[in-house]
């Protein structure tokens, strides 16, 4: 495995605000990296940095190798599409597909065409008459039909209906099976995502939280359900990320247990929850934690 | 699907400066109406407007019209007007999209001054011969000048083009210049310009008054034709094109 991008104590000040602070991570070729975090966390301004579009206050940024800041070769291998991406005023969707087909090498227009048809994209209607789920489509589009060898999808489908949604998790899932490329996506909808992603990214207050294959997080942290007492005895001394207790029932959220202590728990009597993706990056970016419904 | 499909490297497509500054163009051009049909489009009702004016006027004088009472007209400079619009739009939005997409800001600047270029030529050259058709037609047939009125009615057509691309490649990069101030500095950036600028203007004035140069511009006006003078604009040209360029290596596409 090789890393199309290495960032190393990547920061990004405007003026008091850090944006991102001390970043340091790796994404691997062929790899789809979940860039997850809470509104203003820093993920807009990662992609940006990644991509040249922002200038780093210091630290340092290879994408495949060299440095992405005005560099022709590694801009023409990389697609950056995001949800509040700028069109000029007059142009129609048409000429944002247009113009994608003049700018990336890879662009497969029939694939495009068949994208098209599927999202119900009015292509003749102005960018800025579009909704914001028409918008996010032809931003999907561009993301898919660029082909591009890195593509970074920056909330990729605001305003997408749950269909839409799905077929771009089917479409990106069956174009990448056929055209291996490295994908960055930053989503709020981190449950709906989390089967795609084999990386996962967590930004919060523009730190790094979290830098994990997604399988390992999944099995980090569980849920116990139990009596206040029996609870209260096997988590301590152990990580919690989460407390909750209503009547004599309480439950506790742990990182870092083994398969002898999830045996011990149930032999305790406990209920083992699994602890979603998502609940497990709420709690971890500072929230408080939702157990999921107990399953013994 | 071959391997090099499926396989998409850098080899894929030879991509040169100049290629990519084509691609810029293109770009530009994914929408022609903006850029070539409209101007056009508007520049012709307004002269067809004007055109109708002049009908009624000429029905409505009881005696004869004083001569060339139909030529001093300004109806083509709302080219030049359009065109700074054009420019603001291509250093705030075009800019956003085109680097937001991935192109170098180097790439976008230089293919959109080719473009500014290639613009400034096909009006300049255009209205000029609209300017000769205008007077093979006798002012189109009433006496009119609208594409080449007041003083440039008896220049030659070939002195015509090179004032109308000058002004237009000032209106261009002029244009640019102040946008990228924009994009830059926000609000801040253009109001700090206008008051520099509205300085350095007082200022002029001011040092031609105390050393009693007033004359001396007078002559250097009265002096050059209107062929010259527009060669004056074309170093300023190149230095709002250079001021934009150097402002817009460090900008950030919004959005």
């Amino acid at each position: 495995m090789t890393a199309v991008i290495e960032v190393s104590g990547l920061t990004r000040h405007y003026g008091k605000v850090k944006a991102v602070q001390d970043v340091s991570f790796q994404v691997e070729e062929g790899s789809i990296c979940g860039l997850l975090g809470r509104n203003g966390a820093g993920k807009t301004t990662v992609m940006r940095l990644i991509t040249g579009q922002a200038f780093a206050s210091a630290g340092n940024i290879r994408v495949f190798g060299e440095n992405p800041v005005e560099n022709a070769e590694v801009l023409a291998r990389t697609c950056f599409v995001r949800e509040s991406q700028i069109y000029p005023d007059s142009f129609r969707g048409k000429h944002v597909l247009r113009a994608a087909a003049h700018l990336f090498p890879n662009w497969d227009a029939d694939y495009a065409a068949r994208l098209v048809d599927e999202f119900r994209v009015p292509l003749d209607r102005r960018m800025k008459k579009m909704s914001r789920g028409q918008r996010s489509a032809v931003g999907v589009i561009v993301g898919l039909a660029s082909r591009a060898e890195l593509t970074l999808l920056d909330e990729p489908y605001a305003g997408l209906d749950a269909v839409a949604r799905q077929l771009f998790y089917d479409h990106l899932l069956a174009d990448y099976s056929e055209n291996p490329r490295t994908i960055i996506l930053s989503t709020h909808l981190i449950d709906e995502a989390s089967k795609l992603l084999n990386h996962v990214l967590v930004v919060d207050g523009g730190e790094l939280l979290i830098d994990a294959e997604a399988e390992d997080l999944r099995g980090t942290a569980v849920t116990l359900v139990g009596g206040h007492s029996a609870v209260e005895q096997f988590a301590a001394g152990r990580e919690t990320l989460g407390w909750d207790s209503v009547g004599g029932i309480s439950s506790v959220t742990l990182t870092g247990l083994s398969d002898a202590d999830k045996a011990a728990a149930l032999a305790a009597g406990l209920e083992l929850a699994p602890v979603s993706l998502q609940q497990l990056i709420v709690s971890r970016t500072r929230g408080t934690i939702q157990p999921e419904e107990a399953t013994s | 699907m071959t391997a090099a499909a499926t396989l998409p490297g850098p080899a894929a497509a030879p991509h040169t400066s100049l290629h990519r500054m084509v691609t810029t163009m293109r770009v530009h051009a994914s929408n022609p109406w903006t850029i070539l049909a409209t101007p056009w489009l508007v520049l012709f009702a307004v002269f067809a407007l004007n055109y109708a004016i002049w009908q009624l006027v000429k029905m409505a004088a009881t005696g004869p019209l004083a001569p060339g009472a139909f030529t001093q007209n300004g109806g083509v400079s709302y080219v030049l007007v359009y065109m700074v619009v054009v420019a603001v739009q291509a250093m705030n939005q075009t800019f956003s999209f085109v680097v937001g997409l991935g192109a170098t800001r180097r790439d976008y600047f230089l293919g959109t001054s080719l473009v500014f270029g290639a613009l400034s030529l096909v009006f300049g050259a255009g209205i000029s011969l609209l300017a000769w058709v205008e007077r093979a037609t006798d002012g189109w047939g009433i006496g009119g000048a609208f594409f080449a009125p007041w003083g440039l009615r008896t220049l030659p057509i070939w002195q015509l083009v090179v004032i109308y691309t000058s002004l237009l490649l000032l209106m261009f990069f002029g244009g640019s210049a102040v946008a990228a101030l924009f994009v830059r500095w926000g609000a801040n950036g253009i109001i700090a310009f206008f008051i520099g600028l509205a300085l350095v203007i007082v200022a002029t004035l001011y040092g031609i008054t105390v050393t009693e140069s007033w004359q001396a511009v007078g002559d250097f006006f009265t002096r050059n034709s209107a062929v010259v003078l527009a060669a004056y604009t074309l170093p300023i040209s190149a230095a709002a094109g250079v001021l934009g360029w150097l402002l817009m290596r460090r900008a950030t596409p919004k959005g």
